[in-house]
C-alpha cells in the first residue's frame, strides 16, 4: 500500500491543485504548492518556538487556512495534532492539561487569558514568513498524527490516536471507488477538528484535485460561485437543502435546475455519513441528478462501507471499503475488522472503555445492529443502546420507530425512550419554524397504526426548543445525544400529564 | 424600490418557512430565529435566496453581519444600500 502521507510530507506537490478558503465576505485560492511551501515555514515558526517532534499541538478554532497550515506542519514535523471543536471546548489551562498538550493555538483566545501556552491561531500567519529548512521525516504505519475525540458517557470526550496506516488505507481506498482528479473540486464545511475533513486536503495534496475549505453557516451561500464537485455532507445538512429545494420546486422550477442554482452546475456526487440518511432526501437529490452515496463507520472504524458509482444499493450503507471485513456477531452487532486499524485502544477514556469497542486482530465492535445482503450490502438497524427492553421481555428498537416519526414530517427528530419500562415516550424536535400540536398528535396516531404493539408509543413530549449542535442536544455531524435528550426532559419523561398522549386503538 | 425590497424580503422568507405564511402577515420586528425558528442554515438559504433576487452580493456582508440581522428588518436595512448601487430591485 502507498503512503498518502509520506507522499505528502516528502516533497512539494508536482500538480496544479489549489486550496480555496471561501467564506460569505469572499475567497481566497492557493496553488497547493504554495500551501505545502507554507506549511514547511510555518513547521520551522514552530521549531523556532520550542515545539519539537513527538510533542502535541492544540487547535481550537473555525475552519481557516491556518488551521490547514497547522495541521499540514504538524505533519512536516512529527508533530501530533489535536482538533477541538470550538462550540465544544474552551481555550483554558485544564484542557492543555488533560490532552498534554504542548500549546494551543486558538482563533478566540479571552483577553485576560495569561497562560503562554495558548496563543492566537494568527500567529501562524507569520510563521508562514519563517525561512524553511526541515530533516525530512518518514512514518511507520503505526506512527500516530493526531488525536480524535469522541463523545464520552461520563461527558468527558475520549481520545483516540489515528495510525498513520489507518489514514493511509482510508485514502486510498476513496481515491479507488471514487477516483478524484483534476479537474474535481472537493467542498469542505464540517469542522476540520474532524480528522475525516482533513482527508481531504490530504487527497489534493496526494491526488492534484481541488479542494475548498468553507464553515456550514457559510456552505450553502458559497457553492453556486465555488462550483464543487463534491459535497462532503452530513444528513442535516442535505435535508435542510431538500426542504429548501422543495419550496423552490413548488414556486414552479424544476428541481435539477433549483439544485444546480443552489448547488452550482458541476456536481459529481454528494458525499454522506455520520448518521443514517433520510430516503426522502436520497431519493430528492438521486431524482435531481446529484447521485448521493451513504456510507458508515465510527471514529474508531474509519470509513467502514460506502455506497459509490460502481456499487450502490439504496437504503444500504454500502459495502465493506478495500482494507476492511464487515463481520455481524452472534448478537446481530455490526463489528469492523481494518487491515490498518485506527487504533487498538483510546489514549485518553473512562476506565474499561476500551475493552467494550476494541477486539483482538483489528476488530471493532460498533455496537450497531445490521445485516449484510447476499451481496455484501450493509443495512444499520440501530444501535444496540438503542434496543429498549420491555417489562414483558421483549426487546423493541427505537430507530425504527424515530425514523417513521420523522418520516411523517411533523417533527425534525424523534427519540424514543422507556421511562417505566411499560410504555414508550418520544422526545421530539419541533420543526425550525414551530411547533404544530395537531399536526405531531396526528402523526402519532399514524405512527402507532403502523407500529406493532409494543412499538406503540403513549405519548410524544415536545421539546421546547429545536436540538442543535448550540444547545448541545445535537452532535456536530448532527445525530441527537439521547443521554442529554433524556436528562434534559427527565421530568417530563416520568410525568404521564406531560405531553400529547395517544389515543387508544 | 424600498419598498420592493420589504416585499421580496417578506416573499422569500415565506418560501423557507415550512407553513409558508402569507408574507404581508409576517412581522419585521420579531426575531428570526426566536420567533420564526430560522436555523443558521435555513436563515444562510433566506439570505442567499434574497440576494439573488434583489441583485446584490453576498460578499458585501461577513460572517458577522449575517449574524447581526436578527430580525426582517435588519435584513432590509442591511442589504438596502447595496440595492442602490446596483440598480432597482427585480
Amino acid at each position: 500500500m502507498e503512503s498518502v502521507i509520506n507522499h505528502i510530507v516528502a516533497d512539494v506537490p508536482r500538480h496544479e491543485g489549489e486550496l480555496t478558503v471561501a467564506g460569505i465576505g469572499g475567497t481566497r485560492t492557493v496553488p497547493l504548492a504554495t500551501i505545502y511551501q507554507q506549511a514547511r515555514s510555518v513547521a520551522n515558526g514552530l521549531r523556532d518556538q520550542g515545539i519539537r517532534p513527538g510533542d502535541r499541538v492544540g487547535i481550537l478554532a473555525g475552519n481557516s487556512l491556518e488551521w490547514a497550515l497547522l495541521d499540514l506542519a504538524g505533519l512536516l514535523l512529527k508533530v501530533q495534532t489535536a482538533g477541538f471543536e470550538p462550540d465544544k471546548f474552551a481555550p483554558a489551562a485544564d484542557l492543555l492539561d488533560r490532552y498534554d498538550l504542548t500549546v494551543l493555538y486558538a482563533d478566540k483566545v479571552p483577553s485576560d487569558e495569561r497562560d503562554p501556552r495558548i496563543r492566537p491561531l494568527s500567529d501562524v500567519g507569520d510563521f508562514a514568513d519563517t525561512a524553511a529548512s526541515l530533516e525530512p521525516v518518514h512514518y511507520r504505519p503505526d506512527e500516530t498524527t493526531t488525536v480524535k475525540f469522541t463523545s464520552g458517557s461520563t461527558g468527558v470526550p475520549k481520545g483516540l490516536e489515528a495510525t498513520v496506516g489507518s489514514i493511509d488505507s482510508s485514502l486510498n481506498a476513496v481515491q479507488e471507488i471514487f477516483q478524484h482528479d483534476r479537474g474535481d473540486n472537493l467542498l469542505v464545511f464540517l469542522p476540520l477538528a474532524l480528522l475525516q475533513q482533513r482527508y481531504w486536503i490530504y487527497s489534493a495534496l496526494r491526488w492534484g484535485h481541488d479542494v475548498t475549505i468553507t464553515t456550514y453557516q457559510s456552505a450553502f451561500a458559497v457553492m453556486s460561485a465555488v462550483r464543487p464537485t463534491v459535497v462532503m455532507g452530513v444528513p442535516g445538512f442535505f435535508d435542510a437543502a431538500r426542504r429548501y429545494l422543495e419550496s423552490q420546486v413548488r414556486a414552479g422550477t424544476d428541481a435539477s435546475v433549483a439544485a444546480t442554482e443552489l448547488m452550482g452546475d458541476r456536481i459529481r456526487y454528494l458525499w454522506t455519513g455520520s448518521a443514517p440518511a433520510d430516503p426522502a432526501t436520497l431519493r430528492f437529490f438521486n431524482d435531481a441528478g446529484l447521485p448521493m452515496y451513504e456510507g458508515y463507520g465510527l471514529n474508531e472504524t474509519c470509513i467502514a462501507t460506502k455506497n459509490h458509482p460502481r456499487a450502490h444499493r439504496q437504503g444500504s450503507v454500502g459495502k465493506a471499503m478495500p482494507g476492511k471485513e464487515i463481520i455481524i456477531d452472534d448478537d446481530g452487532v455490526v463489528c469492523v475488522r481494518s487491515d490498518y486499524p485506527v487504533n487498538v485502544a483510546y489514549t485518553y477514556a473512562e476506565s474499561g472503555a476500551s475493552d467494550k469497542i476494541f477486539l483482538p486482530d483489528g476488530v471493532v465492535r460498533t455496537g450497531d445492529r445490521g445485516h449484510l445482503d447476499s451481496d455484501g450490502y450493509l443495512y444499520i438497524h440501530g444501535r444496540s443502546d438503542d434496543v429498549i427492553v420491555l417489562e414483558n421481555g421483549k426487546n423493541v428498537l427505537a430507530r425504527p420507530i424515530e425514523e417513521r416519526f420523522r418520516h411523517t414530517g411533523a417533527v425534525a427528530e424523534c427519540v424514543i425512550f422507556c421511562p417505566k419500562q411499560t410504555e414508550l415516550v418520544a422526545v421530539v424536535s419541533p420543526h425550525s419554524e414551530g411547533t404544530d400540536a395537531p399536526a405531531i398528535a396526528s402523526a402519532l396516531d399514524s405512527v402507532n397504526s403502523e407500529s406493532e404493539k409494543d412499538e406503540r408509543v403513549a405519548r410524544v413530549i415536545v421539546a421546547s426548543e429545536p436540538f442543535t449542535t448550540g444547545n448541545g442536544l445535537l452532535t456536530s455531524q448532527f445525530k441527537p445525544i439521547r443521554q442529554r435528550i433524556r436528562e434534559r426532559y427527565e421530568d417530563a419523561l416520568h410525568d404521564p400529564k406531560e405531553g400529547i398522549r395517544a389515543r387508544q386503538p | 424600490m424600498h419598498d420592493n425590497l420589504d416585499t421580496l424580503a417578506r416573499e422569500q422568507l415565506s418560501h423557507v418557512l415550512r407553513d409558508r405564511p402569507d408574507p404581508a402577515s409576517l412581522d419585521a420586528a420579531e426575531d428570526l430565529v426566536g420567533s420564526y425558528g430560522l436555523t443558521s442554515l435555513n436563515k444562510v438559504l433566506f439570505l442567499t435566496s434574497l440576494c439573488k433576487e434583489a441583485s446584490v452580493s453576498l460578499t458585501h456582508f461577513s460572517e458577522d453581519d449575517l449574524a447581526g440581522m436578527r430580525t426582517l428588518s435588519d435584513v432590509v436595512a442591511a442589504l438596502r444600500p447595496h440595492v442602490t448601487e446596483q440598480g432597482e430591485v427585480r
